[in-house]
């Protein structure tokens, strides 16, 4: 009795400040819940998916990094190699060392008269 | 419910106090790390995990004009030895004497040192550097270095020069293009793993430094190599004490061979002398002699003070002047001017300077680019001595007339008689055509360049055919003919200046001969000179041979067409052994003006000779016998007058 008239007179401030707000049913509530707990370990799942995409893909750089430093170890050596080729080939057809071995192992002479005519 | 609040807020506020004192601490530490020792742990990670590599300068190539390199770099090692970590250090010293070929009590020496880093070898061999790496010593280690070789030895030794150590041109055009040819030293900071090696993870960016560019000559590898053996075949056998031989392309000024004797090797270059590697061709100027009569010449002509058959009276071979005697190597009477350069009188050329005055010919010794370097792109060129006809004695116009009381260097020589070869035109020399970039860029580029017109084509061809009476019968240089074309030149007997004594040594001689050839359509000109021969001093019979050698294989070399084709004769073996595939057919057909020989079926030496002596033009197609021919055997011909034929077999 007191209570409702309490009620219907509005006699306690407190109570009076607060409107009433009607509570949703617990079910809502348990899936607003469950909805929330869901976008959470998704939001989980996507960070830990990116941390293992990053660390992935930081492997993948180091990775690239050896292939890289392999590849242009052989680059280095392999040009290396040509220039020593190519000092090998000038060193052997030099004209000191071609004119000695056409003379003493062919046994070639200079040319005579008449034996080079230079074509118009 | 309402008395557990408080304890709940209290349990709150502890907590929350706790996290933020927890929060606190870790910002405090977060900023000391960061900030305050920020730096310095960044700077012991990064020493971790990064190091800085430096990329050596890639020194670009020197090339010949066909391309042949005549000097590369290639990586080496150098040995270094760390004596503090060495623990067996008598083994290691066995083993690294053994290997480098060392004395052991120097590399003792070394591992004895106090200092924490020692050089034991520098620039050591690729197997050298194998059997040290397999020795594994811990305190031993190799450091890449580059390292210069030049692959044709000493053929063009003081011309190419030589670079230090550390990849910096010392000598030569190594020096003088150390710039385009040196490349960059950089560095590149790269993130390497735990054993040490690297990781390219920043991509290969960093690493890309400018190599140097390659630089490409005038010089003929084939031309240079002839005058380097004909010059020291010559001055063996005359036992000279050193020489000189250019050849010089008169229509550009482009250097195609210039030899020095003695020889200069730059793989070897600290151990030979200075004056092995000195480029006497333009460091050393020499009295020129008797050379140096076809400047006066030339003024002479040029002035229209004398012609060409004027008549001199060349006194029998003495003739007092200014107060001296002057004579001739052999006594003449009256000649004509050409005949007194062919036989080289001085009395004749002493008149001929007396009638042109000192001043007018000092003009052309100016002209002519004495007295004045060539600007040739090789360092160490000297302007030779020329003194100003203000200071000359009487006597001096007389012996500026034969080449006496003034220097010149060998280059300026070729130079002066390059213009009168080409027409009048004083080029400057060059021996560098260009340098190019690794990309394929013009770093430089050199091209004829003509310094001053110095006299008329019309004098030029005169002093030309007068230089051509030198090397025929009767002249001085009859020895530098050259079967098949006609040269032009002139011998030189200088005498060399007594440095301790004062005046001319009595037996030192320069011998020299500075020619052109072919003397109508010149290709080449070469100067030769040997000093201080001993067994003959004459230049005529010095120098003048290694001219004609040079110059036979060089116009050979050039693929220059002989001028006198009955000089050749068919080489009567090859004629009969070669197999035939088609009958000979006449070959003395007497050419119609207005009908074609007959070619089917001769061999291409046989055919290129037919159209030699008939005087055709020919254009040749394939290899072999000729099977046709346009226009056909006794048909006319067509307005260019050419005849195709093709060959095959």
């Amino acid at each position: 009795m007191k209570t409702k008239a309490a009620t219907a007179l509005n006699l306690n401030p407190r109570r009076a400040a607060v409107p009433k707000v009607q509570r949703p049913p617990r079910r809502v509530e348990r899936r607003q819940s469950r909805a929330h707990l869901a976008g959470l370990c998704a939001l989980g799942l996507g960070l830990f998916l990116l941390g293992l995409a990053h660390v992935w893909l930081r492997l993948q750089v180091v990775h690239m990094g050896y292939v890289l430093s392999t590849t242009s170890k052989l680059q280095s050596r392999l040009e290396q190699e040509n220039r020593e080729l190519k000092l090998e080939l000038a060193t052997l057809t030099s004209p000191d060392r071609l004119e000695a071995m056409a003379r003493k192992r062919l046994g070639l002479v200079p040319p005579g008269k008449g034996q080079v005519i230079v074509l118009p | 419910m309402r008395r557990a609040q408080p304890t709940n807020r209290l349990r709150l506020g502890v907590a929350k106090s706790l996290f933020l004192v927890m929060i606190l601490v870790v910002a405090g530490r977060a900023f000391y790390l960061q900030v305050l020792q920020g730096d310095d742990l960044m700077r012991l990670g990064q020493r971790q995990h990064l190091k800085e590599w430096t990329v050596l300068p890639k020194r670009g190539a020197v090339l010949d004009r066909n391309g042949e390199p005549l000097a590369l770099s290639l990586e080496s090692q150098s040995v270094y030895v760390r004596p503090q970590r060495i623990r067996n250090s008598a083994a290691a010293i066995r083993e690294l004497s053994r290997i480098l070929k060392l004395n052991a009590a120097e590399v003792k020496q070394k591992f004895q040192s106090d200092k924490p880093f020692v050089w034991i070898k520098r620039q050591i061999s690729p197997a050298e550097a194998a059997q040290i790496q397999a020795l594994a010593i811990d305190g031993i280690g190799m450091h890449y270095e580059p390292r210069r070789y030049y692959p044709q030895g000493q053929l063009a030794g003081q011309v190419i020069g030589f670079v230090g150590r550390d990849s910096e041109g010392l000598e030569g055009l190594e020096l003088r293009y150390n710039d385009y040819i040196r490349g960059e030293t950089g560095s590149s900071v790269g993130e390497r793993d735990a054993l040490g090696r690297r990781v390219l993870v920043e991509g290969v960016e960093g690493l890309q430094i400018p190599p140097g560019g390659d630089i490409h000559l005038t010089l003929d590898t084939s031309i240079q190599h002839l005058a380097e053996r004909e010059l020291e075949a010559s001055i063996i056998k005359y036992r000279a004490k050193a020489g000189v031989a250019i050849a010089v392309d008169p229509r550009t000024g482009e250097i195609l061979a210039l030899a020095n004797y003695p020889t200069f090797n730059p793989n070897n270059y600290s151990s030979e002398s200075a004056q092995q590697r000195r480029n006497r061709a333009v460091t050393d100027s020499f009295e020129p002699g008797s050379t140096f009569k076809t400047i006066l010449a030339a003024a002479a002509i040029e002035e229209s003070v004398v012609d060409k058959e004027d008549l001199f009276f060349c006194e029998y071979g003495k003739y007092g002047y200014a107060g001296r005697i002057i004579h001739d190597t052999h006594p003449h009477g009256w000649l004509p001017f050409s005949k007194i350069l062919q036989v080289s009188s001085n009395i004749g050329f002493t008149k001929v300077a007396d009638k042109l005055k000192k001043d007018r010919y000092f003009k052309y010794i100016e002209k002519f680019g004495f007295g004045q370097p060539s600007g040739v792109d090789m360092p160490g060129e000297v302007a030779g001595l020329l003194r100003r006809p203000e200071s000359w004695a009487a006597i001096d116009l007389a012996t500026h007339a034969f080449g006496q009381g003034l220097s010149a260097t060998p280059l300026q020589m070729t130079m002066a008689y390059a213009a009168i070869a080409n027409g009048g035109f004083l080029m400057r020399p060059y021996i560098v055509r260009r340098a190019l970039s690794p990309k394929g860029e013009v770093l430089v580029q050199n091209q004829p360049h003509v310094v001053r017109r110095v006299i008329s084509e019309k004098t030029a061809r005169t002093v030309a055919s007068m230089l051509q009476e030198v090397t025929n019968d009767g002249g001085t240089g009859t020895m530098a003919q050259v079967e098949g074309f006609d040269v032009a030149g002139k011998t030189g007997t200088a005498q060399k200046v007594d440095l301790v004594n004062g005046g001319y040594d009595p037996r030192k001689r320069v011998a020299s001969f500075v020619g052109f050839v072919p003397a109508q359509d010149p290709r080449l000109v070469l100067t030769v000179m040997v000093d201080e021969p001993e067994v003959n001093v004459y230049g005529g019979v010095v120098a003048a041979p290694v001219f004609q050698k040079i110059a036979r294989g060089a116009l050979r070399h050039l693929g220059v067409a002989t001028q006198a084709p009955e000089l050749i004769p068919m080489p009567a073996e090859r004629l009969e052994t070669a197999p035939r595939r088609a009958p000979r057919r006449n070959m003395q057909t007497v050419v119609d003006a207005g009908a074609a020989p007959d070619f089917v079926g001769l061999s291409l030496r046989e055919a290129v000779e037919k159209a030699r002596n008939l005087n055709l033009k020919i254009k040749i197609h394939g290899n072999g016998y000729v099977i046709k021919q346009s226009p056909g055997a006794g048909g006319r011909w067509d307005e260019n007058g050419i005849l195709v034929l093709t060959l095959q077999g």
